[in-house]
């Protein structure tokens, strides 16, 4: 996937505020979910949405022809309008943009748990409640298994870490022994 | 045999382990997106500071010198071959900084301040940062204290003030670190109980080494601790194998040692040996970085890398506790180049240039200081009066004495006066000779000028000048010790102490005379 950051802003926010405008939210993000699952799931898609080999009218006509009864008619035309200006090799990432910036839009965050071992459902909403709670809105937990981290779990919103694994514990006690200062007297 | 309990290491392991909090610990992290040359970019981070430290796993720091839109340009300290794509990347909320304090006296360093002579850990909780702003206007004042060298063609003719930055520069192999050492062993003298009662506050000293062999590095801290200099000195190093962000900041860093003593009233000397090195280090990751390139390769703000260092030497004003820090850099020049970028730069940053030869050197004249075109802007104010009586005219003289020595070359007929002026000029260049580590002291410096400058020296051979120097302040030393402390105390030459100096130098001749 390319990434250009710039680029992927620019479009998401023009699609953002137009389904604002026309408030059909619901519809398009459900139309976004959808293409992110299918570009993400089909390798084969992605590269030859980047093959510059591919004419633009073909690659117009595969993207219609998979989504054209699934997506509402507004979700269509914007992709049309992304290959019409030849940035179709950053659909994914436009489409990526725009549902972070829905997110904020709306005020949830996005977090990322990683778990040493699968939480029962009461740890869950209790996390959850917590995570409310210091975030201080919404939030969204999509949880991940890592067995590295031995036990507990780390959260991740943004860039900021809320780290309460046991091999981050192991790790800051490792650093404070080799820190020395230990006297026998 | 002493024994030591199961219990007696548990209850020491416990008490390690008191104190350890395990709570959530909060940290803001990135990815590393590229990584290689020691430069890595990273995706995320997005609160980074700039010239912030961040840690890579395996251990590695790095520092942040680039923030762009979506990816922030780090430089590594540590080898780039343990970082790899998708690492994360934990910010340490610290700007690069340094410890400070007299217990890094006597320490060789790396630039973040880890010690690297063995000795254990410096135990100082005072931080500073490595990049800090110079002082403005108000803060100072001119220089007006000197600072010895100890070599007499340095402390007669280019005088250096406390505050002051002396550029020190020249070809490879003419003695550039041996002025720098000098006037290091030189400050030794400061740290007495006599210079305390004389008003002489005492000079600390910091050596940095950048882009050095390690070896020569160990040679410097070798003969720096033979001579018992490095009880009052620190050496801040980073060697050619070390990367190249290091280089980049070890004069910041030495700065900011040199700057914790100005701060607290006292006096400090840091030596930068030598700047064209981290001039082409910071080339080195500019390119890295992608920076564009400007003249002989080097990026825009090349000048601005030096100005910033250069611009913290300062003598404070009183309100500020009058603490001062001298900066002496060094600058390596190719074949005698100093029309380069680098050594134009570093030319007209500094307060005057200390310019060695290598015709000189390789003459004999060492150390080979090219008294014509070397200067000092500002010393001369802080020169002690009676040094300034006795040198007035040896500047003169040696000029004279060198646009004659030109046409003399072509032997033949020359007047009595030439001929004079010739010998003069001859006597004084064998007196400015100076052996290495052999710093003299002032008064010594004064006497030996005005026997030179006064026509003593006129009937002695040449080959005998040397032997005349030393007899001589052998002679004042046993018979007239009196002048000597006169010349220390009053720091200048009444009509009655030139009397004095005047009877002694005449009894001395004759006394030389009839040896021969």
């Amino acid at each position: 996937m390319k990434i250009n950051f710039k680029i992927s802003h620019r479009y998401a926010v023009s699609l953002l505020e137009s389904v604002i405008e026309k408030k059909k939210t619901e519809k398009v993000i459900l139309d976004i979910q959808l293409i992110v699952n299918t570009l993400q799931s089909s390798n084969e898609l992605q590269v030859a949405l980047q093959s510059p080999v591919i004419k633009t009218e073909i690659k117009e006509k595969i993207i219609v022809e998979l989504f054209k009864s699934k997506i509402d008619n507004d979700s269509l035309e914007f992709i049309k309008f992304v290959i019409e200006k030849r940035r179709e090799d950053f659909l994914l990432s436009i489409a990526l943009r725009f549902l972070e910036l829905y997110d904020e839009h709306i005020g949830v965050a996005n977090v990322e748990i990683k778990t040493a071992f699968e939480f029962t459902k009461d740890q869950k909403e209790s996390l959850q409640k917590r995570i409310e709670q210091i975030l201080k809105k919404k939030a969204r937990l999509n949880y991940k298994l890592d067995t590295d981290l031995i036990g507990g779990f780390v959260a991740q919103v943004g860039d900021t870490r809320y780290d309460a694994s046991l091999s981050h514990q192991l790790e800051l006690l490792k650093k404070q022994f080799l820190k020395g200062n230990i006297s026998l007297n | 045999m002493a024994e030591i309990r199961p219990d007696e290491i548990s209850a020491i392991l416990r008490k390690q382990l008191t104190g350890f909090e395990s709570e959530v610990d909060i940290y803001d992290v990135g990815t590393v997106l590229q990584v290689g040359d020691g430069i890595a970019r990273i995706y995320g981070l997005s609160k980074v500071m700039v010239s912030e430290l961040v840690e890579f796993p395996n251990d590695v720091l790095g520092m942040v010198l680039n923030l762009d839109e979506d990816s922030v340009g780090c430089v590594l300290f540590g080898e780039s071959s343990l970082v790899k794509e998708g690492d994360s990347v934990k910010r340490t909320k610290r700007v690069a900084s340094i410890p400070v304090g007299e217990e890094l006296l006597g320490r060789v360093v790396n630039p973040l301040g880890i010690p690297i002579d063995g000795k254990g850990a410096i135990t100082t909780n005072k931080f500073l940062p490595i990049e800090r702003k110079a002082l403005g206007v108000i803060q100072r004042q001119p220089v007006k204290e000197p600072l010895q060298t100890g070599i007499t063609a340095v402390d007669a003719m280019i005088p250096i003030g406390r505050g002051q930055r002396e550029l020190i520069i020249g070809d490879r192999q003419t003695g550039k670190t041996a002025v720098a050492i000098d006037a290091i062993i030189n400050q030794k003298y400061t740290h007495t109980e006599e210079a305390k009662k004389l008003g002489i506050n005492p000079v600390y000293c910091v050596y940095v080494a950048i882009g050095q062999k390690s070896s020569t590095v160990a040679q410097v801290v070798a003969k720096l601790n033979e001579q018992g200099a490095m009880d009052y000195t620190t050496v801040v190093t980073a060697s050619a194998w070390e990367p190249a962000p290091l280089q980049y900041i070890a004069p910041y860093s030495g700065a900011t040692l040199g700057e914790y003593y100005r701060d607290n009233g006292k006096h400090s000397l840091v030596i930068y040996d030598d700047l064209s090195k981290q001039a082409a280090a910071y080339r080195e990751l500019s390119l890295l970085l992608r920076r564009p390139p400007g003249r002989e390769a080097y990026p825009g703000d090349v000048f601005y890398l030096h100005s910033r260092l250069l611009e913290r030497a300062s003598k404070l004003s009183d309100k500020m506790g009058g603490g001062s820090l001298t900066a002496l850099p060094i600058i390596e020049t190719q074949q005698g180049d100093v029309s380069a970028y680098i050594p134009t730069n570093v030319i007209s940053i500094t307060d005057g240039q200390i310019y060695l030869e290598s015709n000189l050197f390789n003459a004999g004249v060492r150390p080979a200081i090219n008294v014509g075109i070397s200067v000092s802007r500002v010393g001369g104010n802080a020169q002690i009066k009676a040094m300034k009586k006795v040198a007035g005219t040896l500047k003169l003289d040696l000029a004279q004495y060198r646009e004659l020595e030109a046409f003399a070359k072509f032997g033949s007929d020359l007047d009595q006066s030439t001929l004079k002026t010739l010998a003069k000029g001859a006597r004084l260049v064998e007196l400015l000779k100076q052996g290495q580590y052999n710093p003299v002291p002032i008064e010594r410096q004064i006497i030996s000028i005005y026997l030179g400058t006064k026509g003593y020296m006129e009937s002695i051979p040449l080959i005998d000048i040397k032997r005349f120097e030393k007899e001589a302040i052998e002679y004042f030393e046993v018979k007239h010790n009196n002048i000597f402390e006169s010349l220390k105390k009053e720091k200048q030459i009444s009509d009655e102490l030139e009397a004095r100096i005047k009877k002694a130098a005449e009894e001395f001749i004759n006394v030389f005379k009839r040896s021969t």
